[in-house]
């Protein structure tokens, strides 16, 4: 779909690379020079920026500052630019059960118990999470969008990710063609993305005795999608868009970082075992979004449903409704989102001591589980009195509760006579985030 | 019971069919349309750190767009 997204007006002009600055940094790129590269550079091209701050209770925190540049060219061309740091740091949970007894653990660098720069212990009862988890990740991402002619365009897009233990690069092409006096766009694009993940301390060979550090070298994973969509002006009010995606990824797909806890008769925790998942995953989903707006409000409601071949099956609704002050230059956005997800079949929270795990496949990982979250956030949003210039702050609440069957199976172990269940594995109350934004 | 059917069908494909034909508008009216609040990809970074979060945190990710990795952290 073609549309001019705002008046010309708001496209220009950058405000700041940090938004906690807003309104400082709005008025000196009022102040910037006409003339010269950077008056230029100003005036021709779109700057966006935001700062996310993410925080789980007694969990990781991340900071994410975000900034994106674009340029539309006459003809319908556009190219852009995005730059995201993330840096994560706290409390990350290993896979592992609580336990009646207190439990030690190595973090991720060690080779073994007694040569570990740093162990954790555990408390009875308590979740295992290793305090030391810290990560960073730079991405840099950069798309074209060309016309071929009137009706068809061209996009080529590219993305490169750094951490201290992963190395991503993603390249993507899409074509999209308006019919229907430009009221429907059909577009397809394909992406292929290659990994190398190299884990701190090593890669561990799957389903080996997490205090026999079996470590191997380094690992990777390929993965790729195909996308076909479908946009409809309905009215003057309303906007449809469906979409339907394919993916594949093949390679290395556990969690280096992720065990499982082996567990007797009675529920005492015997040992640990690194997960092993399939290397193989493909997964298809459709998303079907809305967007229905009047003169001072608007409202988009998305609805996906994916499935893949390791036996998840999800459902997300998202709602957003935005209001708008007189004068339209402030806004006030409330959001609802509601996900979830069955387990993968190979799911288990613990396992039998009596069982060999030679060849099976397993994971602890809570992301895998049985589980529905709730969102629900509010953004607000103002439009400088220049109109070349945006603001605004989100808030956003997620709660996660895993399945009743999986908290069952917490039991089944023996683990209720801990001092606390384990009810929800991503942070007791949930997470919170906050957002600035600035454009 | 195959003829009601077929008519019941038929009524129904008739009622949609006259609902597309007024599918659409004219370049004129596309005020609304044009406003980014519109547009499937209008919330720009906000979608992007979301999506982000998300796939961080759910077995799920992607559908507006592909819904590949680039991070390490699922």
């Amino acid at each position: 779909m073609q549309l001019k997204s705002q008046p010309a007006v708001l496209r220009r002009r950058l405000i700041a690379a940090s938004c906690a600055l807003l309104t400082t940094s709005a008025t000196r790129s009022q102040e910037a020079p006409e003339g010269g590269f950077v008056g230029r550079l100003l005036k021709e091209w779109q700057l966006e920026s935001a700062l996310a701050y993410y925080h789980e209770n007694g969990r990781v925190q991340a900071i994410e500052p975000v900034v994106s540049a674009s340029h539309d060219y006459d003809d319908g061309g556009n190219v852009s630019f995005n730059f995201t740091f993330d840096s994560l740091s706290g409390s990350s949970p290993n896979g592992a059960l609580p336990s009646r007894a207190a439990q030690t653990f190595a973090s991720p660098s060690a080779q073994s118990f007694a040569t570990a720069r740093r162990l954790y212990n555990v408390a009875p009862g308590n979740l295992p999470a290793d305090p030391h988890y810290s990560d960073a990740r730079a991405a840099f991402g950069g798309s074209w969008t060309l016309p071929l002619e009137r009706l068809t365009r061209v996009t080529l897009g590219g993305k490169l990710s750094i951490e201290d233990d992963f190395y991503s690069g993603t390249f993507n092409a899409a074509i999209a063609h308006d019919f229907n006096d430009k009221n429907t766009t059909l577009s397809f694009g394909i992406s292929d993305e290659a990994d190398v993940i190299k884990p701190i301390g090593n890669t561990p060979v799957p389903l080996s005795n997490y205090a026999a550090f079996d470590k191997e070298g380094n690992k990777s994973k390929n993965g790729v999608a195909a996308l076909l969509g479908l946009t409809q002006v309905m009215n003057r009010y309303w906007l449809a868009q469906l979409n339907v995606t394919a993916d594949r990824f093949s390679g290395y797909l556990n969690d280096p970082y992720k065990i499982v806890s082996v567990l007797d008769a009675g529920g005492n925790t015997t040992g640990y075992i690194y997960e092993n998942r399939p290397e193989v995953r493909t997964r298809r989903s459709v998303y079907l979004e809305n967007r229905v707006g009047g003169a001072r409000a608007s409202a988009g409601l998305s609805l996906r449903y994916m499935t893949d071949t390791w036996g998840i099956r999800s459902q997300t609704a998202q709602v957003n409704l935005r209001w708008w002050a007189a004068g339209r230059q402030q806004y006030i956005e409330p959001t609802v989102r509601w996900y979830h997800q069955t387990a993968a079949d190979f799911f288990q929270p613990w396992l039998p001591n009596t069982t060999a795990p030679a060849t099976q496949f397993i994971s602890a990982d809570s992301r895998l589980a049985n589980f529905h979250a709730l969102t629900y956030g509010v953004k607000y949003g103002f439009d400088l009195s220049d109109k070349l210039h945006r603001g605004g702050i989100r808030a956003h609440r997620t709660r996660r509760v895993l399945s009743a069957d999986t908290q069952h199976q917490h039991c089944d172990a023996g683990l209720a006579a801990g001092t606390r269940s384990v009810s929800e594995p991503e942070g007791r109350p949930g997470a919170v985030r906050l957002q600035l934004l600035g454009a | 019971m195959r003829v009601r059917t077929s008519l019941i069908a038929l009524a129904v494909g008739s009622v949609l069919l006259a609902g597309c034909s007024s599918v659409g508008v004219k370049p004129w009216q596309r005020d609304i349309l044009s406003r980014s609040d519109m547009r499937p990809d209008g919330a720009g970074l906000d979608d992007a750190i979301d999506e982000h979060l998300y796939f961080s945190k759910e077995a799920s990710s992607g559908g507006r767009s592909f819904g590949g990795g680039g991070c390490g952290c699922n």
